[in-house]
């Protein structure tokens, strides 16, 4: 067992063919201990197949994957007892039951018994499907199934926990109680997850970083903050008036102030110069809007968001 | 060792689902149903015609089984939850194989107990060969088997469809089940000569299936 911050899943110069199509083009990242990792990409940008190679069900590829410092190529068994694994839609044969299920899993896990039941029954309540554990996997719903795939994934409590997609599909109350399980998993048991998803709130709620994958290729990989920084967005002010003076006032002659914006009629945006203190030009900003008579109902700075980023570094083109 | 888990798990998926109980009833009721249409048998006792009827018939509807069940299951990823954990690959198509020939080995037994009964009753004694006879059951009817079953595995794992699948282990699997009876024909005198194509070619499907599902991007 290795300490928190150290690498734990190893991606070294992946490259993937199908036929003439590239679908990984030497990408390299790596994920450490105790962390989520969130990894988002359009369609078709290679996620589900990185996860596939991670987590041994895709051989053939170029570069080298390590888990813990076990080659996914050559110890795949030892590697296979490290992970977890929920794929994007996670299927059983049809005539399982949910416990039926579990337990063959949980035996090929290398659990048995008592502890099992137990572990079973504990899994189970904390995902909130303990009702439906002798129902026949084909009588439950999309998102009960998926529950139940996640149930496999954390029932013999995995160092890693490799996610495909996981709250695809799921109501807001399940995607919020997902986020919360994950959350607990890593922080209080240290397990490391790697997730993917399209809904970037999630990913930026919970993710300690992120890597961006576009055709292939790896765009970003770190903080949200990190890509806030790389990306060069401007901070802005929003600024909500009550009452328009007929004549507005000169925002742009405060110091720090690019340049003003208005979306709407009372509203504007107050564009601040690179390295410009947001509290600074609000203070200016507040006594001159008082100065000139006007009304403010709210003032207050704007982060760009995950979503905002990743739609900029992706239309952007930038590498 | 996955594969004792694995096999009694198949067994119990497959023991009850509907193909399984129409071969476990269906069978023997052939049995009697062979009886009574009074077919030529062409000196054949009662028990032999049932196991030439029920290897094929029982043969062909396993296969199919199979074929369905294993693209049904590929296609929707059922296997990467199994080969994502310390299990060989060969375990999961061996233990399906192996669960789907016990059940219908045993759906062969009932119809042969059934066919020898109704002789029994009809003749008062049991046929004067008897001992010949359920060897020549047990020979034929689960060589025939074995063959079928077999291929249904290889074509689950290959095919790219359940129709395609169903449509080649219907034609094909029937087909080549049917050379059991060659030696038959030949050698009618060496009662374990059926065997011989039986373990062969079932033999060289298995390790097809395995190979192929070895190699094969789930």
């Amino acid at each position: 067992m290795g300490g928190a911050g150290e690498s734990i899943i190893e991606i070294d110069g992946v490259s993937k063919m199908y036929r003439a199509f590239r679908a990984l083009d030497n990408v390299q990242f790596d994920v450490r201990r105790g962390e989520i990792f969130g990894y988002i990409g359009p369609n078709g940008a290679g996620k589900t197949t990185t996860i596939k190679i991670i987590v041994g069900l895709l051989k053939d590829f170029g570069g080298e994957v390590s888990i813990a410092g076990h080659s996914v190529r050559t110890d795949g068994v030892k590697v296979s007892q490290l992970l977890g694994y929920l794929p994007q839609q996670a299927a059983f044969q049809e005539w399982r039951t949910v416990d039926h299920a579990l337990k063959t899993f949980g035996r090929l896990s290398g659990l048995q018994g008592p502890g099992l039941e137990s572990r079973i029954k504990e899994v189970l309540d904390l995902i909130g499907i303990l009702e439906f554990r002798h129902k026949k996997v084909n009588q439950l719903s999309g998102g009960t199934v998926q529950k139940v795939g996640m149930a496999q994934a954390i029932l013999h409590s995995p160092e890693i926990l490799v996610l495909d997609e996981p709250m695809a599909g799921l109501d807001p109350a399940s995607r919020y109680m997902f986020k919360r399980l994950f959350e607990d998993i890593c922080r209080k048991d240290g397990t490391t997850i790697l997730f993917s998803s399209h809904i970037l709130s999630d990913l930026e709620d919970i993710g300690d970083r992120i890597g961006i994958l576009n055709g292939g290729k790896m765009m970003h990989i770190g903080t949200v903050d990190d890509l806030r920084s790389r990306m060069k967005v401007a901070k802005e002010i929003d600024l909500v008036l009550s009452r328009t003076p007929p004549q507005r006032p000169p925002i742009e002659s405060i110091d720090g102030v690019e340049g003003v914006e208005q979306p709407e009629e009372n509203r504007y945006s107050v564009h601040l110069r690179d390295g410009a203190d947001a509290d600074d030009v609000m203070d200016g900003l507040l006594r001159l809007l008082s100065k000139s008579g006007c009304r403010v109902r709210s003032a207050s700075p704007v982060t760009p968001t995950l979503e905002q980023l990743y739609m900029r570094l992706l239309g952007g083109g930038e590498a | 060792m996955s594969l004792p888990l694995l096999f009694m798990d198949e067994l119990k998926g497959f023991y009850k689902s509907k193909v399984m109980l129409f071969l476990w009833v269906g069978l023997p009721a052939l049995s009697i149903l062979l009886y009574f249409s009074a077919l030529d048998t062409g000196g054949l006792s009662l028990s032999s015609m049932t196991a030439v009827v029920v290897g094929s018939i029982g043969g062909v509807l396993a296969s199919v089984m199979l074929v369905v069940s294993m693209v049904g299951e590929r296609e929707r990823h059922v296997y990467d939850l199994f080969v994502i954990r310390p299990v060989k690959r060969r375990d999961i198509v061996l233990s399906k194989f192996s669960a789907v020939y016990l059940c219908v080995a045993t759906a062969a037994l009932l119809a042969f107990v059934v066919a020898t009964l109704i002789e029994f009753a009809v003749d008062g004694s049991l046929p004067a060969r008897f001992g010949d006879n359920a060897l020549d059951f047990f020979v034929v009817s689960f060589s025939m088997m074995a063959i079928s079953c077999s291929a249904g595995l290889l074509l689950g794992v290959a095919s790219p469809s359940v129709l395609v699948g169903v449509i080649l282990v219907i034609y094909g699997a029937n087909q080549l089940s049917a050379s059991v009876l060659l030696p038959v024909m030949s050698y009618s005198e060496e009662r374990l000569f059926p065997l011989v194509p039986g373990i062969a070619i079932s033999g060289a499907l298995l390790l097809g299936a395995v190979v192929l599902f070895n190699r094969k991007q789930l």
